[in-house]
């Protein structure tokens, strides 16, 4: 942990400023994958439209910059706020339904954001996105832009990690197992899954707001399902059980993905090649996959005290 | 009187699944619902519990109508349950199985960022003495064996405090011996809190051990009630039920 927060303090020191702005995107994209497995993970309702919300923080601060000239502070502060509202609307028809009709809900509700961002044109700027937003000079100082997004996405990874580990978190976690349980411990599941979407709107509309303040625009993709598909494949990929799977899955997708991209054309391909080896070989992702390996090893080794810990 | 519902009904496109049921339970009674497969007892703890609305009827909880409401709502007020099938959370551990009813039963599973690992472990444990799984308290709970399962739920359904518990069928799947030792054990956790019981249960030796009175569902209906020694003596219940069983 301590050791994690070291490198990634020293990473502008000693990485190519191109590698820096990658591990810059890694980190928004794990704060995203943070936020949405806080729904996928824990609380097992599976969203197709996590880029939505996304959108949402990115295009609030872009317009509130551009359009309105708000102060940089309010611009950013906003996003999450305006997610937040959003997540709550679109939450409180999602959770109306479960499993694969919340799932298709949620893509129908990003599906919608996409296409008002990609057709209003006199607010969004439509298709041309929106482009050399006003962000502070002082952030293309150095690695300034760097370490503003790693404080930021450090503290909310840590505010996320408090909240799992909270009894709201556990309450959370036996929905997941059991909605029907859960409500007859007098839990009312609807509202513990609508907090658990409008909490996870607000941290996707945090990242989407920090990656327009890294990009210096916003474009309708950030909307498009294929960005909720990246989401859901960082999760999947590092583990949606585990609270790091996220963070080491955006990681490594983002660096195949640019590997890849950057040899062949043909990304897509092999991307889809080694999703199918991780879910068929590791299924419960690459930090689930570790996790299980170290516990049968310090089992054999005789120092497991044979409990499983989570 | 605890609990009542008056000309309860429930109709499933042409069938009718509850039909007309008039119950009434007093305080600190045991009563077992007995009846062949499909006689409706599930459906009528759904209508109990809120999973279901009925067609017709009432329901009345300590006085107080509750037909309708939500089922969160319901098991608030005091009623306990456990289902028939999967009563328990698999991939947590047994304490956090108990642990997260407790916070539920304290009002404390809405706090967001307090740490949850220590927070109400003298309760949560006591619990899983009194049902006998402190010992398997970091297991998880999908892992325990099938006995410690249903004493498991036993232990969350108990978490909340309920003044009326049901369970539908807390007995199946286990082995004579099991099923021996979990009905002394409800039998022992229902005189110790002063519950009122009604459960669904086809082991007729653990419905005549421990029942004040037995009520007989046959298609959706009440047929039948009374005590164990009038349902043993009664020739239609004979016919309908435990002739079949002994087929
Ligand atoms: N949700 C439902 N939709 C349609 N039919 C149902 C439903 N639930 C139960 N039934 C029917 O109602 C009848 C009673 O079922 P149930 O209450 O489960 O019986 P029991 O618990 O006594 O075995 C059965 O014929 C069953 O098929
Ligand atoms: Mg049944």
């Amino acid at each position: 942990m301590i050791l994690v927060s070291l490198v990634l303090l020293i990473v502008p020191f000693v990485f190519s400023r191109s590698m820096v702005s990658l591990i810059n995107e890694m980190l928004i994209m794990a704060l995203a994958g943070c936020a949405l497995n806080l729904m996928l993970g824990y609380g097992g309702m599976v969203s197709f439209g996590p880029a939505g919300l996304y959108a949402v923080g990115a295009y609030a601060t872009a317009i509130l910059l551009t359009r309105y000239g708000a102060p940089f502070i309010v611009a950013v502060l906003a996003a999450p706020v305006v997610a937040a509202i959003v997540g709550a609307i679109v939450g409180w028809f999602c959770v109306r339904r479960s499993a694969v009709y919340f799932a298709l809900l949620t893509l129908a509700f990003a599906q919608i954001i996409w296409t008002i961002i990609f057709e209003w044109y006199d607010f969004t700027n439509g298709d041309n996105g929106i482009v050399s937003i006003p962000i502070p000079e002082v952030l293309y100082v150095g690695s300034n832009i760097y370490y503003f997004s790693l404080a930021i996405v450090a503290v909310c990874i840590f505010v996320l990690w408090r909240i799992v580990n909270s009894p709201f978190g556990a309450t959370l976690q036996a929905i997941r197992e059991n909605p029907m349980r859960t409500e007859f411990i007098a839990v009312p599941v609807r509202r513990y899954q609508l907090a658990a979407f409008v909490i996870s709107s607000f941290f996707l509309g945090i990242a989407g707001s920090l990656f327009c303040v890294f990009a210096g625009s916003v474009f309708p993709d950030y909307a498009h399902w294929v960005k909720s598909t990246d989401m859901l494949v960082v999760c999947l990929l590092g583990g949606i059980y585990n609270f790091a799977g996220p963070i080491v899955g955006s990681g490594v997708y983002i660096l195949i993905s640019k590997v890849i991209s950057k040899n062949t054309t043909y990304w897509m391909f092999f991307l889809g090649i080694i999703i199918v080896f991780l879910v068929l070989y590791m299924r419960n992702g690459m930090v689930g996959f570790a996790a299980e390996k170290i516990f049968r090893f310090r089992n054999k080794l005789g120092a497991g005290n044979g409990e499983g810990k989570s | 009187m605890i609990f009542e519902t008056q000309h309860l009904t429930k109709k499933f496109g042409g069938l009718t699944a509850t039909s007309d049921v008039s119950l009434q339970i007093e305080k600190g009674e045991l009563v077992s619902i007995i009846g062949p497969n499909g006689a409706g007892k599930t459906t009528l703890f759904n209508l109990l519990t809120g999973h279901i609305k009925p067609d017709e009827g009432k329901v009345y909880f300590q006085g107080r109508e509750i037909t309708g409401l939500p089922p969160h709502a319901i098991s608030r007020m005091g009623i306990g349950r456990s289902f028939q099938r999967l009563n328990i959370f698999p991939r947590l551990t047994t304490f956090e199985n108990v642990q997260v009813a407790v916070f539920s039963a304290q009002g404390k599973s809405h706090q967001l960022f307090t740490s949850a690992k220590k927070m109400v472990r003298k309760e949560t444990e006591t619990i899983l003495e009194s049902v006998g799984l402190l010992g398997k308290k970091d297991t998880k709970g999908g892992l325990l064996a099938h006995g410690d399962q249903k004493r498991l739920e036993l232990g969350i359904a108990l978490s909340v405090h309920p003044s009326l518990l049901l369970l539908d069928e807390p007995t199946q799947g286990m082995s004579p011996q099991e099923t021996v030792e979990t009905t002394v054990l409800i039998q022992k956790l229902v005189k110790e809190r002063g519950l009122t019981l009604i459960f669904v249960e086809h082991d007729m030796s653990v419905v005549f051990g421990i029942s004040d009175n037995i009520r007989v569902l046959h298609q959706g209906k009440v047929i039948f009630s009374g005590k164990p020694e009038e349902v043993r003596r009664n020739e239609e219940v004979q016919r309908i039920y435990l002739g079949e069983e002994n087929k």
